[in-house]
């Protein structure tokens, strides 16, 4: 049995979760690989979709479902960002108006100001927008000596742009630069070079590479300016995986 | 879209309420539009089934309501990555479900107990033929059931117990083959034949929640 017969003699095993952790592991590396063993999943996954109801039903105790109704409305469903980014964010927008409206009363030659100070809402909406609606949200740590740091990524699939967010990383060394890459079905795609400050976080709005098929997940490396290229060849600091 | 279907029911048959089909149609659209009347519904008709399942791989009752109420968070957190009526809510939710039971079980290491419990249902193959009771067959999504016990029914009964330790208790190949003293690839031969077997079975079922 040659390597890939094994990933498809167990196709059935992953789609079950009845494979060892090790054997796990290889396939969730295989799989972004390998796109006849992802669709072959997804048809067993869509065939055996229904199995789960071979249990007979349960009667729930007395009051469950409503409980389970009003935790759901109840809770703050929100993530742990968006308790912070939304108020924030609400508020300079709120303050940003404010202020627009007393300039503008003020004097109309502040005009290019108000311009200004309008794009500038406009990209904080744009980017409250990726992250309110980010389908995903990824973060990986990064640690190092004498730091810890870490990339997030509020990856929004309806208007297929991705909000990267990477912090607390020192400056990248002389000659070299971070970068921020792609993993595609064909390999790793181009996003963007990284410019680190180690006292703010850098914030990337990146539009998904159209001609690669799906995304599966993405890279930080550090690479050498020298040596940057359509594909990477430093270190890497980071990887997710959707 | 069968006819049982159509209504809805508590599991007791205590009280029933009918859902037109353009309300039941809809569940979905109205669950993206953030109707929480559809939440309601759905928990309503889902929460039997979903019970049903974490009931089956959990020891404990009350971890099996609590991943019942993790799966319809993340319901309505994530309803707009829910496949459509093609691929299935329903499935969707059994899928979120059973996986979060599943992580639930191996995060605390539950071997002995589930293999304890797999011995206790090790006449399941018997079990499945048992009679129905009225009351159940009124169930939405009964139909459901009935398909999936007929397919597993046809299996020989050493492909069900694989199955059943498979999927239902969330073990491993290997654990399975210690369970049942049998060698490693005589299990994956059984469960690859039996999902196979399984797959042209239930290939053809739609949602009845759509």
């Amino acid at each position: 049995m040659n390597a890939h017969e094994w990933y498809i003699e167990n196709h059935t095993g992953y789609v079950a979760r009845s494979l060892e952790q090790n054997e796990l592991a290889l396939f969730e590396e295989h799989l972004p690989r390998c796109e006849n063993c992802r669709k072959a999943i997804q048809e067993i996954e869509r065939d055996l979709s229904w199995l789960p109801m071979a249990v007979k039903p349960v009667a729930p105790r007395p009051g469950f479902t409503r409980q389970v109704t009003v935790s759901v409305l109840d809770h703050d469903v929100r993530p742990w960002w968006r308790r912070w980014v939304e108020p924030l964010a609400l508020a300079a927008m709120i303050g940003l108006a404010i202020g627009l409206g007393v300039t503008s009363r003020r004097s109309g030659a502040l005009s290019s100001k108000l311009a200004v100070a309008t794009e500038q809402l406009d990209a904080l909406s744009d980017t409250l927008g990726i992250m309110q609606k980010a389908s995903r949200v990824l973060q990986a740590s990064i640690k190092g000596d004498g730091y810890e740091g870490g990339m997030m990524i509020f990856a929004d699939n309806a208007s297929k742009r991705w909000k990267v967010i990477v912090h607390g990383l020192p400056t990248a060394p002389a000659g070299e630069a971070y970068h921020f890459w792609f993993i595609c079905p064909d390999g790793v795609v181009k996003g963007a070079e990284v410019n680190v400050d180690p006292t703010h976080p850098a914030i990337l709005t990146l539009t998904l590479p159209q001609d690669f098929g799906p995304v599966y997940g993405a890279s930080l490396t550090m690479e050498r300016l020298k040596d940057v290229g359509s594909t990477p060849h430093g270190r890497e600091l980071a990887n997710l995986t959707l | 879209m069968q006819a049982v279907s159509k209504q809805t029911r508590s599991t007791r048959g205590a009280s029933r309420r009918f859902l037109s089909v353009e309300q039941e149609n809809s569940l979905r659209d109205r669950l993206l539009a953030r109707d929480e009347r559809a939440l309601v519904e759905l928990i309503d008709l889902a929460t039997p089934w979903l019970l049903g399942v974490t009931q089956s791989m959990l020891s404990d009752p009350h971890e099996a309501e609590e991943i019942v109420m993790e799966a319809f968070h993340i319901a309505w957190k994530k309803i707009e990555i829910a496949p459509d009526a093609e691929g299935g809510l329903m499935p969707w939710l059994l899928r979120v479900t059973r996986n979060r039971a599943i992580d639930r079980l191996r995060a605390h290491r539950r071997h002995i107990v589930k293999t304890k419990r797999a011995e206790t249902y090790a006449d399941y193959g018997e079990r499945v033929t048992q009679p129905l009771e009225p009351n159940e067959a009124g169930q939405p999504g009964w139909h459901v059931h009935d398909r999936v016990q007929a397919a597993i029914g046809e299996l020989p009964h050493e492909q069900q117990k694989a199955v059943h330790l498979a999927f239902f208790r969330g073990l491993t190949h290997s654990e399975i083959a210690e369970e049942l003293g049998i060698p490693l690839g005589t299990v994956k031969t059984r469960l690859r034949l039996a999902f196979g077997r399984l797959r042209g079975a239930l290939g053809s079922l739609k949602d009845w929640l759509v």
